[in-house]
Protein backbone atom coordinates (compact mmCIF):
# COMPACT_ATOMS: atom_id res chain seq x y z
CA UNK A 1 0.00 0.00 0.00
CA UNK A 2 2.84 2.33 0.82
CA UNK A 3 4.77 1.59 -2.36
CA UNK A 4 2.87 3.95 -4.71
CA UNK A 5 3.17 6.74 -2.15
CA UNK A 6 6.91 6.17 -1.90
CA UNK A 7 7.13 6.21 -5.67
CA UNK A 8 5.37 9.56 -5.90
CA UNK A 9 7.60 10.84 -3.12
CA UNK A 10 10.70 9.86 -5.06
CA UNK A 11 9.45 10.96 -8.45
CA UNK A 12 8.81 14.47 -7.18
CA UNK A 13 11.97 14.37 -5.03
CA UNK A 14 10.11 15.56 -1.94
CA UNK A 15 12.95 14.41 0.28
CA UNK A 16 13.49 14.93 3.96
CA UNK A 17 11.97 18.39 4.15
CA UNK A 18 8.75 17.17 2.59
CA UNK A 19 8.63 14.41 5.18
CA UNK A 20 9.22 16.92 7.96
CA UNK A 21 6.35 19.09 6.73
CA UNK A 22 4.09 16.03 6.52
CA UNK A 23 4.89 15.03 10.11
CA UNK A 24 4.27 18.61 11.22
CA UNK A 25 0.93 18.58 9.44
CA UNK A 26 -0.13 15.30 11.04
CA UNK A 27 0.86 16.68 14.42
CA UNK A 28 -1.10 19.90 13.93
CA UNK A 29 -4.21 18.23 12.52
CA UNK A 30 -5.85 17.02 15.75
CA UNK A 31 -4.80 20.03 17.84
CA UNK A 32 -8.28 21.64 18.24
CA UNK A 33 -9.56 18.39 19.77
CA UNK A 34 -7.39 19.05 22.80
CA UNK A 35 -8.67 22.47 23.74
CA UNK A 36 -8.83 22.67 27.47
CA UNK A 37 -8.59 26.24 28.76
CA UNK A 38 -7.96 25.22 32.34
CA UNK A 39 -4.87 23.20 31.49
CA UNK A 40 -3.25 26.10 29.62
CA UNK A 41 -1.57 23.80 27.12
CA UNK A 42 -3.90 24.08 24.15
CA UNK A 43 -5.96 27.21 24.57
CA UNK A 44 -8.14 29.20 22.23
CA UNK A 45 -5.48 31.85 22.03
CA UNK A 46 -2.92 29.26 20.96
CA UNK A 47 -5.32 28.15 18.26
CA UNK A 48 -5.72 31.77 17.17
CA UNK A 49 -1.93 32.19 17.07
CA UNK A 50 -1.62 29.14 14.87
CA UNK A 51 -4.34 30.45 12.57
CA UNK A 52 -2.42 33.69 12.14
CA UNK A 53 0.78 31.79 11.55
CA UNK A 54 -0.75 29.54 8.90
CA UNK A 55 -2.02 32.61 7.08
CA UNK A 56 1.46 34.11 7.15
CA UNK A 57 2.98 30.85 5.92
CA UNK A 58 0.52 30.86 3.01
CA UNK A 59 1.11 34.52 2.22
CA UNK A 60 4.89 34.19 2.37
CA UNK A 61 4.79 31.11 0.13
CA UNK A 62 2.69 32.99 -2.40
CA UNK A 63 5.00 35.95 -2.32
CA UNK A 64 7.91 33.59 -2.81
CA UNK A 65 6.44 32.37 -6.09
CA UNK A 66 6.97 35.75 -7.75
CA UNK A 67 9.59 37.23 -5.44
CA UNK A 68 11.71 34.15 -4.84
CA UNK A 69 11.32 31.91 -7.87
CA UNK A 70 10.74 34.41 -10.64
CA UNK A 71 12.88 37.11 -9.05
CA UNK A 72 10.26 39.84 -9.32
CA UNK A 73 10.32 41.44 -5.88
CA UNK A 74 6.76 42.60 -5.33
CA UNK A 75 6.49 45.36 -2.70
CA UNK A 76 2.76 45.72 -3.16
CA UNK A 77 1.68 42.12 -2.83
CA UNK A 78 -0.73 43.04 -0.03
CA UNK A 79 -2.92 44.68 -2.69
CA UNK A 80 -4.16 41.18 -3.57
CA UNK A 81 -4.76 40.43 0.09
CA UNK A 82 -6.78 43.65 0.28
CA UNK A 83 -8.78 42.87 -2.84
CA UNK A 84 -9.61 39.42 -1.51
CA UNK A 85 -10.65 40.91 1.83
CA UNK A 86 -12.74 43.65 0.25
CA UNK A 87 -14.25 41.35 -2.36
CA UNK A 88 -15.40 39.05 0.42
CA UNK A 89 -16.44 41.92 2.66
CA UNK A 90 -18.52 43.76 0.06
CA UNK A 91 -20.27 40.60 -1.15
CA UNK A 92 -21.15 39.55 2.40
CA UNK A 93 -22.03 42.95 3.79
CA UNK A 94 -23.79 44.59 0.83
CA UNK A 95 -25.22 41.58 -1.00
CA UNK A 96 -25.63 39.20 1.89
CA UNK A 97 -23.70 36.37 0.23
CA UNK A 98 -22.55 33.41 2.30
CA UNK A 99 -18.87 33.21 3.15
CA UNK A 100 -17.59 30.48 0.80
CA UNK A 101 -18.65 31.90 -2.59
CA UNK A 102 -17.78 35.40 -1.40
CA UNK A 103 -14.22 34.31 -0.54
CA UNK A 104 -13.86 32.57 -3.89
CA UNK A 105 -15.08 35.60 -5.86
CA UNK A 106 -12.81 37.83 -3.78
CA UNK A 107 -9.84 35.68 -4.77
CA UNK A 108 -10.91 35.67 -8.42
CA UNK A 109 -11.09 39.46 -8.25
CA UNK A 110 -7.50 39.52 -6.98
CA UNK A 111 -6.38 37.14 -9.75
CA UNK A 112 -8.07 39.19 -12.50
CA UNK A 113 -6.53 42.35 -11.13
CA UNK A 114 -3.14 40.59 -11.12
CA UNK A 115 -3.56 39.66 -14.78
CA UNK A 116 -4.30 43.27 -15.71
CA UNK A 117 -1.67 44.96 -13.55
CA UNK A 118 0.93 42.25 -14.20
CA UNK A 119 0.49 42.65 -17.92
CA UNK A 120 1.72 46.22 -17.46
CA UNK A 121 4.14 46.03 -14.54
CA UNK A 122 5.88 42.73 -15.29
CA UNK A 123 7.58 44.43 -18.24
CA UNK A 124 9.52 46.46 -15.70
CA UNK A 125 12.63 45.02 -14.15
CA UNK A 126 14.23 45.09 -10.72
CA UNK A 127 13.45 48.10 -8.54
CA UNK A 128 11.11 49.59 -11.15
CA UNK A 129 8.73 46.67 -10.78
CA UNK A 130 8.90 46.85 -6.98
CA UNK A 131 8.09 50.56 -6.97
CA UNK A 132 5.30 50.18 -9.52
CA UNK A 133 3.67 47.53 -7.34
CA UNK A 134 4.10 49.66 -4.23
CA UNK A 135 2.37 52.49 -6.12
CA UNK A 136 -0.43 50.15 -7.15
CA UNK A 137 -0.88 49.15 -3.54
CA UNK A 138 -1.13 52.73 -2.27
CA UNK A 139 -3.41 53.73 -5.15
CA UNK A 140 -5.74 50.81 -4.46
CA UNK A 141 -6.06 51.85 -0.83
CA UNK A 142 -7.17 55.33 -1.93
CA UNK A 143 -9.55 53.88 -4.51
CA UNK A 144 -11.17 51.77 -1.80
CA UNK A 145 -11.42 54.84 0.41
CA UNK A 146 -13.05 56.91 -2.33
CA UNK A 147 -15.56 54.24 -3.43
CA UNK A 148 -17.56 54.87 -0.29
CA UNK A 149 -20.98 53.66 -1.53
CA UNK A 150 -19.53 50.23 -2.25
CA UNK A 151 -16.70 49.78 0.19
CA UNK A 152 -17.84 51.92 3.09
CA UNK A 153 -14.81 54.21 2.57
CA UNK A 154 -12.79 55.12 5.62
CA UNK A 155 -15.52 53.92 7.96
CA UNK A 156 -14.92 50.35 6.85
CA UNK A 157 -17.22 47.37 6.58
CA UNK A 158 -18.54 45.00 9.18
CA UNK A 159 -18.92 41.36 8.26
CA UNK A 160 -21.42 39.05 9.94
CA UNK A 161 -19.62 38.05 13.14
CA UNK A 162 -18.88 34.37 13.39
CA UNK A 163 -16.76 32.87 16.08
CA UNK A 164 -15.53 29.40 15.33
CA UNK A 165 -11.85 29.05 16.11
CA UNK A 166 -11.48 25.38 15.08
CA UNK A 167 -13.04 26.17 11.68
CA UNK A 168 -10.57 28.95 10.94
CA UNK A 169 -7.79 26.81 12.32
CA UNK A 170 -8.59 23.99 9.90
CA UNK A 171 -9.31 26.33 7.03
CA UNK A 172 -5.97 28.11 7.32
CA UNK A 173 -4.05 24.92 8.09
CA UNK A 174 -5.44 23.13 5.04
CA UNK A 175 -4.90 26.13 2.81
CA UNK A 176 -1.32 26.45 4.06
CA UNK A 177 -0.64 22.78 3.39
CA UNK A 178 -2.26 22.94 -0.04
CA UNK A 179 -0.33 26.05 -0.99
CA UNK A 180 3.02 24.73 0.24
CA UNK A 181 2.40 21.46 -1.61
CA UNK A 182 1.41 23.36 -4.73
CA UNK A 183 4.58 25.44 -4.56
CA UNK A 184 6.65 22.30 -3.93
CA UNK A 185 5.05 20.69 -6.95
CA UNK A 186 5.59 23.77 -9.12
CA UNK A 187 9.23 23.81 -8.02
CA UNK A 188 9.66 20.25 -9.33
CA UNK A 189 7.99 20.86 -12.66
CA UNK A 190 9.48 22.27 -15.83
CA UNK A 191 7.30 25.31 -15.31
CA UNK A 192 8.99 26.00 -11.98
CA UNK A 193 12.42 25.45 -13.49
CA UNK A 194 11.56 28.00 -16.16
CA UNK A 195 10.65 30.52 -13.45
CA UNK A 196 14.11 30.02 -11.93
CA UNK A 197 15.68 30.50 -15.34
CA UNK A 198 13.83 33.82 -15.64
CA UNK A 199 15.20 34.88 -12.27
CA UNK A 200 18.76 33.95 -13.22
CA UNK A 201 18.82 35.50 -16.67
CA UNK A 202 15.64 36.68 -18.32
CA UNK A 203 17.13 37.45 -21.74
CA UNK A 204 18.95 34.13 -21.81
CA UNK A 205 15.79 32.29 -20.77
CA UNK A 206 13.79 33.89 -23.57
CA UNK A 207 16.58 33.06 -26.05
CA UNK A 208 16.44 29.43 -24.96
CA UNK A 209 12.79 29.07 -25.69
CA UNK A 210 10.95 30.17 -22.54
CA UNK A 211 7.93 32.39 -23.13
CA UNK A 212 8.93 34.66 -20.27
CA UNK A 213 5.89 36.95 -20.37
CA UNK A 214 3.45 34.04 -20.11
CA UNK A 215 5.43 32.40 -17.33
CA UNK A 216 5.72 35.56 -15.26
CA UNK A 217 2.05 36.43 -15.57
CA UNK A 218 0.96 32.89 -14.73
CA UNK A 219 3.09 32.80 -11.59
CA UNK A 220 1.81 36.25 -10.69
CA UNK A 221 -1.90 35.50 -10.95
CA UNK A 222 -1.60 32.17 -9.14
CA UNK A 223 0.12 33.97 -6.26
CA UNK A 224 -2.52 36.72 -6.35
CA UNK A 225 -5.42 34.25 -6.32
CA UNK A 226 -4.08 32.38 -3.28
CA UNK A 227 -3.30 35.64 -1.52
CA UNK A 228 -6.86 36.78 -2.22
CA UNK A 229 -8.18 33.63 -0.56
CA UNK A 230 -6.19 34.41 2.57
CA UNK A 231 -7.46 38.00 2.44
CA UNK A 232 -11.05 36.77 2.39
CA UNK A 233 -10.47 34.44 5.32
CA UNK A 234 -8.76 37.14 7.26
CA UNK A 235 -11.66 39.57 6.67
CA UNK A 236 -14.21 37.02 7.87
CA UNK A 237 -12.18 36.13 10.90
CA UNK A 238 -11.52 39.76 11.78
CA UNK A 239 -15.21 40.69 11.14
CA UNK A 240 -14.20 44.30 10.44
CA UNK A 241 -12.20 45.75 7.55
CA UNK A 242 -11.19 49.31 6.72
CA UNK A 243 -8.60 50.59 4.23
CA UNK A 244 -5.89 51.22 6.80
CA UNK A 245 -6.15 47.83 8.47
CA UNK A 246 -6.35 45.84 5.25
CA UNK A 247 -3.91 47.84 3.14
CA UNK A 248 -1.23 47.96 5.79
CA UNK A 249 2.21 48.68 4.33
CA UNK A 250 4.23 46.55 6.67
CA UNK A 251 2.17 43.51 5.68
CA UNK A 252 4.19 43.17 2.50
CA UNK A 253 7.44 44.08 4.24
CA UNK A 254 6.78 41.29 6.72
CA UNK A 255 6.26 38.78 3.93
CA UNK A 256 9.50 39.84 2.28
CA UNK A 257 11.31 39.54 5.58
CA UNK A 258 9.89 36.09 6.33
CA UNK A 259 10.76 34.74 2.92
CA UNK A 260 14.26 36.18 3.06
CA UNK A 261 14.88 34.81 6.54
CA UNK A 262 13.78 31.34 5.49
CA UNK A 263 15.40 31.34 2.09
CA UNK A 264 14.32 33.07 -1.13
CA UNK A 265 13.24 30.73 -3.88
CA UNK A 266 13.03 27.63 -1.72
CA UNK A 267 9.84 25.76 -0.83
CA UNK A 268 10.45 25.32 2.88
CA UNK A 269 12.03 28.76 3.33
CA UNK A 270 8.84 30.83 3.65
CA UNK A 271 7.36 28.25 6.03
CA UNK A 272 10.36 28.36 8.32
CA UNK A 273 10.70 32.13 7.97
CA UNK A 274 7.04 32.85 8.67
CA UNK A 275 6.94 30.57 11.70
CA UNK A 276 10.19 31.98 13.11
CA UNK A 277 9.23 35.61 12.64
CA UNK A 278 5.73 35.08 13.98
CA UNK A 279 6.96 33.64 17.26
CA UNK A 280 9.88 36.03 17.42
CA UNK A 281 7.51 38.95 16.96
CA UNK A 282 5.36 37.71 19.80
CA UNK A 283 8.40 37.70 22.04
CA UNK A 284 9.54 41.13 20.82
CA UNK A 285 6.07 42.59 21.25
CA UNK A 286 5.78 41.21 24.72
CA UNK A 287 9.14 42.55 25.81
CA UNK A 288 9.86 45.68 23.77
CA UNK A 289 6.47 47.08 22.86
CA UNK A 290 7.71 50.57 22.05
CA UNK A 291 10.71 49.44 20.10
CA UNK A 292 9.33 46.47 18.23
CA UNK A 293 9.69 48.14 14.84
CA UNK A 294 13.31 49.03 15.61
CA UNK A 295 14.03 45.45 16.59
CA UNK A 296 12.26 44.23 13.46
CA UNK A 297 14.28 46.59 11.26
CA UNK A 298 17.50 45.56 12.95
CA UNK A 299 16.66 41.95 12.29
CA UNK A 300 16.13 42.65 8.60
CA UNK A 301 19.53 44.38 8.39
CA UNK A 302 21.21 41.45 10.12
CA UNK A 303 19.58 38.98 7.73
CA UNK A 304 20.72 40.91 4.68
CA UNK A 305 24.25 41.29 6.04
CA UNK A 306 24.96 37.86 7.43
CA UNK A 307 22.60 35.45 5.78
CA UNK A 308 21.43 36.85 2.46
CA UNK A 309 20.49 33.32 1.38
CA UNK A 310 18.30 32.80 4.45
CA UNK A 311 18.26 29.95 6.93
CA UNK A 312 18.08 27.23 4.29
CA UNK A 313 20.72 28.83 2.10
CA UNK A 314 23.04 29.17 5.08
CA UNK A 315 22.65 25.47 5.80
CA UNK A 316 23.23 24.63 2.14
CA UNK A 317 26.49 24.54 0.25
CA UNK A 318 25.72 27.14 -2.38
CA UNK A 319 26.16 30.08 -0.11
CA UNK A 320 29.49 31.82 0.31
CA UNK A 321 28.85 33.87 3.45
CA UNK A 322 31.12 33.59 6.44
CA UNK A 323 28.16 32.51 8.57
CA UNK A 324 27.55 29.70 6.13
CA UNK A 325 31.13 28.49 6.51
CA UNK A 326 30.88 28.59 10.30
CA UNK A 327 27.54 26.76 10.35
CA UNK A 328 28.79 24.13 7.95
CA UNK A 329 31.90 23.57 10.02
CA UNK A 330 30.01 23.34 13.30
CA UNK A 331 27.30 21.06 12.09
CA UNK A 332 29.54 19.08 9.78
CA UNK A 333 27.20 19.62 6.85
CA UNK A 334 28.55 18.35 3.58
CA UNK A 335 27.63 18.94 -0.03
CA UNK A 336 23.97 19.18 -0.90
CA UNK A 337 23.04 19.76 2.71
CA UNK A 338 19.61 21.06 1.71
CA UNK A 339 19.00 18.89 -1.29
CA UNK A 340 15.36 18.53 -2.10
CA UNK A 341 14.26 21.76 -0.47
CA UNK B 1 27.01 27.21 -55.93
CA UNK B 2 26.79 26.29 -52.22
CA UNK B 3 23.11 25.49 -51.91
CA UNK B 4 22.63 23.42 -55.07
CA UNK B 5 19.15 24.83 -55.41
CA UNK B 6 18.08 23.76 -51.91
CA UNK B 7 15.81 25.98 -49.85
CA UNK B 8 17.94 28.24 -47.66
CA UNK B 9 17.85 27.57 -43.93
CA UNK B 10 18.39 31.19 -43.07
CA UNK B 11 18.04 34.13 -45.39
CA UNK B 12 18.53 37.83 -44.70
CA UNK B 13 17.18 40.38 -47.13
CA UNK B 14 18.37 43.95 -46.72
CA UNK B 15 18.63 43.74 -42.93
CA UNK B 16 19.48 47.04 -41.25
CA UNK B 17 19.72 48.10 -37.65
CA UNK B 18 20.10 51.72 -36.60
CA UNK B 19 20.92 53.01 -33.14
CA UNK B 20 19.89 56.64 -33.48
CA UNK B 21 21.91 57.86 -36.44
CA UNK B 22 24.42 55.02 -36.29
CA UNK B 23 23.91 52.22 -38.77
CA UNK B 24 25.21 49.21 -36.84
CA UNK B 25 24.05 46.86 -39.57
CA UNK B 26 23.37 48.32 -42.98
CA UNK B 27 21.46 46.54 -45.72
CA UNK B 28 23.02 43.10 -45.28
CA UNK B 29 21.97 40.16 -47.46
CA UNK B 30 23.13 36.63 -46.93
CA UNK B 31 22.05 33.03 -47.00
CA UNK B 32 22.90 29.93 -44.94
CA UNK B 33 21.99 26.55 -46.45
CA UNK B 34 21.15 23.46 -44.38
CA UNK B 35 24.21 21.63 -43.10
CA UNK B 36 26.54 24.49 -44.00
CA UNK B 37 29.15 26.18 -41.87
CA UNK B 38 29.45 29.87 -42.52
CA UNK B 39 31.87 32.30 -40.91
CA UNK B 40 31.20 35.90 -40.08
CA UNK B 41 34.23 38.09 -39.51
CA UNK B 42 34.94 41.77 -39.28
CA UNK B 43 36.84 44.31 -37.18
CA UNK B 44 35.56 45.31 -33.75
CA UNK B 45 32.37 47.33 -33.96
CA UNK B 46 31.52 46.12 -37.44
CA UNK B 47 28.08 44.92 -36.39
CA UNK B 48 28.56 41.16 -36.14
CA UNK B 49 26.95 40.71 -32.75
CA UNK B 50 24.20 43.19 -33.60
CA UNK B 51 23.44 41.09 -36.65
CA UNK B 52 23.22 38.02 -34.40
CA UNK B 53 20.96 39.92 -32.05
CA UNK B 54 18.71 40.77 -34.99
CA UNK B 55 18.63 37.14 -36.13
CA UNK B 56 17.62 35.86 -32.71
CA UNK B 57 15.40 38.91 -32.15
CA UNK B 58 17.12 40.25 -29.05
CA UNK B 59 17.05 43.41 -31.15
CA UNK B 60 14.34 44.40 -33.53
CA UNK B 61 15.52 45.05 -37.08
CA UNK B 62 15.01 48.58 -38.35
CA UNK B 63 14.30 47.40 -41.88
CA UNK B 64 14.65 44.29 -44.00
CA UNK B 65 13.42 40.75 -43.58
CA UNK B 66 14.78 37.55 -42.08
CA UNK B 67 13.54 34.12 -43.17
CA UNK B 68 14.20 30.92 -41.25
CA UNK B 69 13.13 27.67 -42.92
CA UNK B 70 11.13 29.75 -45.35
CA UNK B 71 9.16 31.53 -42.61
CA UNK B 72 9.42 35.25 -42.02
CA UNK B 73 10.72 35.55 -38.45
CA UNK B 74 11.28 39.32 -38.50
CA UNK B 75 8.34 39.93 -36.16
CA UNK B 76 8.53 36.72 -34.12
CA UNK B 77 9.43 36.57 -30.43
CA UNK B 78 12.84 35.19 -29.37
CA UNK B 79 11.31 32.09 -27.76
CA UNK B 80 9.33 31.33 -30.92
CA UNK B 81 12.52 31.46 -32.97
CA UNK B 82 14.15 29.12 -30.45
CA UNK B 83 11.20 26.72 -30.82
CA UNK B 84 11.70 26.75 -34.59
CA UNK B 85 15.18 25.35 -34.18
CA UNK B 86 17.63 28.22 -33.99
CA UNK B 87 19.97 28.43 -31.02
CA UNK B 88 22.73 30.83 -30.19
CA UNK B 89 25.52 31.51 -27.75
CA UNK B 90 26.56 34.90 -26.50
CA UNK B 91 29.76 36.87 -26.75
CA UNK B 92 29.34 37.79 -23.09
CA UNK B 93 28.61 34.36 -21.64
CA UNK B 94 25.07 33.91 -20.39
CA UNK B 95 24.90 30.82 -18.23
CA UNK B 96 22.78 30.57 -15.06
CA UNK B 97 25.65 31.08 -12.65
CA UNK B 98 23.90 30.08 -9.45
CA UNK B 99 22.74 26.75 -10.87
CA UNK B 100 24.73 23.60 -11.49
CA UNK B 101 25.98 22.54 -14.91
CA UNK B 102 23.28 19.86 -15.12
CA UNK B 103 20.53 22.29 -14.12
CA UNK B 104 21.77 24.74 -16.73
CA UNK B 105 21.46 22.06 -19.35
CA UNK B 106 18.01 20.93 -18.19
CA UNK B 107 16.73 24.50 -18.39
CA UNK B 108 17.68 24.66 -22.06
CA UNK B 109 15.57 21.64 -22.90
CA UNK B 110 13.92 20.82 -26.16
CA UNK B 111 10.89 22.82 -27.18
CA UNK B 112 8.48 22.09 -29.91
CA UNK B 113 5.85 24.71 -29.22
CA UNK B 114 4.85 23.25 -25.86
CA UNK B 115 1.91 24.75 -24.03
CA UNK B 116 2.27 25.87 -20.45
CA UNK B 117 0.00 23.02 -19.40
CA UNK B 118 2.41 20.39 -20.71
CA UNK B 119 5.14 21.85 -18.58
CA UNK B 120 3.35 20.97 -15.37
CA UNK B 121 5.37 17.79 -14.91
CA UNK B 122 8.84 17.01 -13.66
CA UNK B 123 11.76 17.00 -16.05
CA UNK B 124 11.48 14.00 -18.31
CA UNK B 125 14.15 11.30 -17.75
CA UNK B 126 14.88 11.53 -21.48
CA UNK B 127 15.77 15.20 -21.11
CA UNK B 128 18.14 14.38 -18.29
CA UNK B 129 19.70 11.55 -20.28
CA UNK B 130 20.30 13.89 -23.19
CA UNK B 131 21.75 16.53 -20.89
CA UNK B 132 24.20 14.04 -19.41
CA UNK B 133 25.19 12.78 -22.85
CA UNK B 134 25.90 16.30 -24.02
CA UNK B 135 27.86 17.08 -20.86
CA UNK B 136 29.96 14.00 -21.64
CA UNK B 137 30.31 15.03 -25.26
CA UNK B 138 31.65 18.42 -24.17
CA UNK B 139 34.05 16.87 -21.65
CA UNK B 140 32.36 18.50 -18.66
CA UNK B 141 31.18 15.30 -16.93
CA UNK B 142 33.50 15.83 -13.95
CA UNK B 143 31.75 19.18 -13.38
CA UNK B 144 28.13 18.00 -13.67
CA UNK B 145 27.17 19.12 -10.16
CA UNK B 146 29.41 22.17 -10.01
CA UNK B 147 27.84 25.62 -10.00
CA UNK B 148 28.20 27.25 -13.39
CA UNK B 149 29.58 30.36 -11.69
CA UNK B 150 32.57 28.35 -10.46
CA UNK B 151 33.58 27.21 -13.95
CA UNK B 152 36.47 28.74 -15.86
CA UNK B 153 35.79 30.95 -18.86
CA UNK B 154 36.57 28.18 -21.32
CA UNK B 155 34.39 25.67 -19.50
CA UNK B 156 31.56 28.16 -19.49
CA UNK B 157 31.94 28.53 -23.25
CA UNK B 158 31.60 24.78 -23.57
CA UNK B 159 28.60 24.77 -21.27
CA UNK B 160 26.97 27.48 -23.32
CA UNK B 161 27.53 25.49 -26.49
CA UNK B 162 25.97 22.54 -24.71
CA UNK B 163 22.97 24.65 -23.73
CA UNK B 164 22.59 25.72 -27.35
CA UNK B 165 22.71 22.06 -28.42
CA UNK B 166 20.19 20.83 -25.85
CA UNK B 167 17.06 21.66 -27.88
CA UNK B 168 18.55 19.83 -30.90
CA UNK B 169 18.51 22.91 -33.15
CA UNK B 170 19.07 22.96 -36.90
CA UNK B 171 21.05 26.17 -36.92
CA UNK B 172 23.46 27.28 -34.22
CA UNK B 173 24.83 30.79 -34.02
CA UNK B 174 28.15 30.83 -32.20
CA UNK B 175 29.28 34.25 -31.05
CA UNK B 176 33.06 34.10 -30.50
CA UNK B 177 33.07 30.58 -29.16
CA UNK B 178 36.85 30.61 -28.79
CA UNK B 179 37.54 33.95 -27.13
CA UNK B 180 39.30 33.45 -23.82
CA UNK B 181 39.76 29.75 -24.48
CA UNK B 182 43.17 28.07 -24.42
CA UNK B 183 44.57 26.57 -27.66
CA UNK B 184 44.05 22.88 -26.75
CA UNK B 185 40.44 23.54 -25.80
CA UNK B 186 39.96 25.47 -29.05
CA UNK B 187 41.04 22.36 -30.93
CA UNK B 188 38.54 20.31 -28.95
CA UNK B 189 35.70 22.77 -29.59
CA UNK B 190 36.62 22.67 -33.27
CA UNK B 191 36.44 18.87 -33.29
CA UNK B 192 33.06 18.91 -31.62
CA UNK B 193 31.64 21.43 -34.05
CA UNK B 194 32.95 19.48 -37.02
CA UNK B 195 31.52 16.28 -35.60
CA UNK B 196 28.08 17.85 -35.08
CA UNK B 197 28.13 19.20 -38.60
CA UNK B 198 29.24 16.01 -40.30
CA UNK B 199 27.32 13.47 -38.24
CA UNK B 200 24.11 15.34 -37.52
CA UNK B 201 24.09 17.84 -40.37
CA UNK B 202 23.77 20.86 -38.14
CA UNK B 203 24.33 24.25 -39.73
CA UNK B 204 26.58 26.77 -38.01
CA UNK B 205 27.03 30.48 -38.31
CA UNK B 206 30.19 31.52 -36.50
CA UNK B 207 31.47 34.89 -35.44
CA UNK B 208 35.20 34.65 -34.93
CA UNK B 209 38.32 36.73 -34.68
CA UNK B 210 40.42 33.59 -34.90
CA UNK B 211 40.86 33.34 -38.68
CA UNK B 212 42.45 29.87 -38.52
CA UNK B 213 39.41 28.55 -36.70
CA UNK B 214 37.16 29.93 -39.44
CA UNK B 215 39.42 28.74 -42.25
CA UNK B 216 39.49 25.19 -40.86
CA UNK B 217 35.76 24.87 -40.41
CA UNK B 218 33.87 27.08 -42.81
CA UNK B 219 33.22 26.69 -46.48
CA UNK B 220 32.11 30.29 -46.86
CA UNK B 221 32.95 33.50 -45.05
CA UNK B 222 31.29 36.91 -44.89
CA UNK B 223 33.09 40.03 -43.89
CA UNK B 224 31.29 42.91 -42.24
CA UNK B 225 32.78 46.38 -41.99
CA UNK B 226 30.94 49.38 -40.59
CA UNK B 227 27.76 47.34 -40.73
CA UNK B 228 28.02 46.61 -44.44
CA UNK B 229 28.90 43.41 -46.17
CA UNK B 230 32.41 43.99 -47.46
CA UNK B 231 33.15 40.63 -49.03
CA UNK B 232 31.99 37.07 -49.33
CA UNK B 233 33.81 33.96 -50.50
CA UNK B 234 35.86 30.95 -49.51
CA UNK B 235 38.30 31.43 -46.63
CA UNK B 236 41.26 31.59 -49.08
CA UNK B 237 39.61 34.30 -51.13
CA UNK B 238 38.83 36.31 -48.04
CA UNK B 239 42.34 36.06 -46.58
CA UNK B 240 43.79 37.36 -49.84
CA UNK B 241 41.12 40.02 -50.39
CA UNK B 242 42.69 43.51 -50.52
CA UNK B 243 39.62 45.27 -49.10
CA UNK B 244 39.47 42.89 -46.14
CA UNK B 245 43.16 43.32 -45.34
CA UNK B 246 42.69 47.06 -45.46
CA UNK B 247 39.65 46.93 -43.17
CA UNK B 248 41.55 44.88 -40.60
CA UNK B 249 44.94 46.54 -40.71
CA UNK B 250 44.28 49.97 -42.21
CA UNK B 251 46.71 51.32 -44.81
Amino acid sequence: MLRPLVNIWQRYRLGRWGLLLLVLFLFLLPLPQFIAPERKLVTNSLLFSFTQMFMLVTLASNWNLTGGFTGYVDFGHAVFFGLGAYGTGVLMNKLGWPFWPAMLIGAVLAAVFALLIGWATLRLKGPYFSIAMLGTFVAMREVIRVLKPITGGGEGLTLPPYLNRPLFYYLTLILAVLVVSLIAWIRRTEFGASLIAIREDEVGAEMRGINTTLHKITAFWIAAFLTGLVGGMWAYQNTFIDPDVVFFESRTVELVMMTMLGGLGTVAGPVIGAATIYWLRDVVWANFLQYHLIVQGLLLILIVLFMPEGILGTLGDRSATSLNRIVRKWFGLTRNGTEGV
Amino acid sequence: MPGNGKQPLLECRGVSKYFGGLAAVNNVDFVVYPGEMVGLIGPNGSGKTTLFDCLSRVQQVSSGQIFFKGVDITKKKPYQIAHMGMARTFQVIRVYRKLTVLENMLLSRQWRGESLFKQLRPTHPRTEKRARELIDFLMLSHLTDELAGNLSGGQRRLLEIGMALMPDPDLILLDEATSGVNPTLIEQIKDRIRQLNQEQGKAFLLIEHNIHFIADLCSRVFVLNYGEKLAEGTPEEIINNEAVIEAYFGT
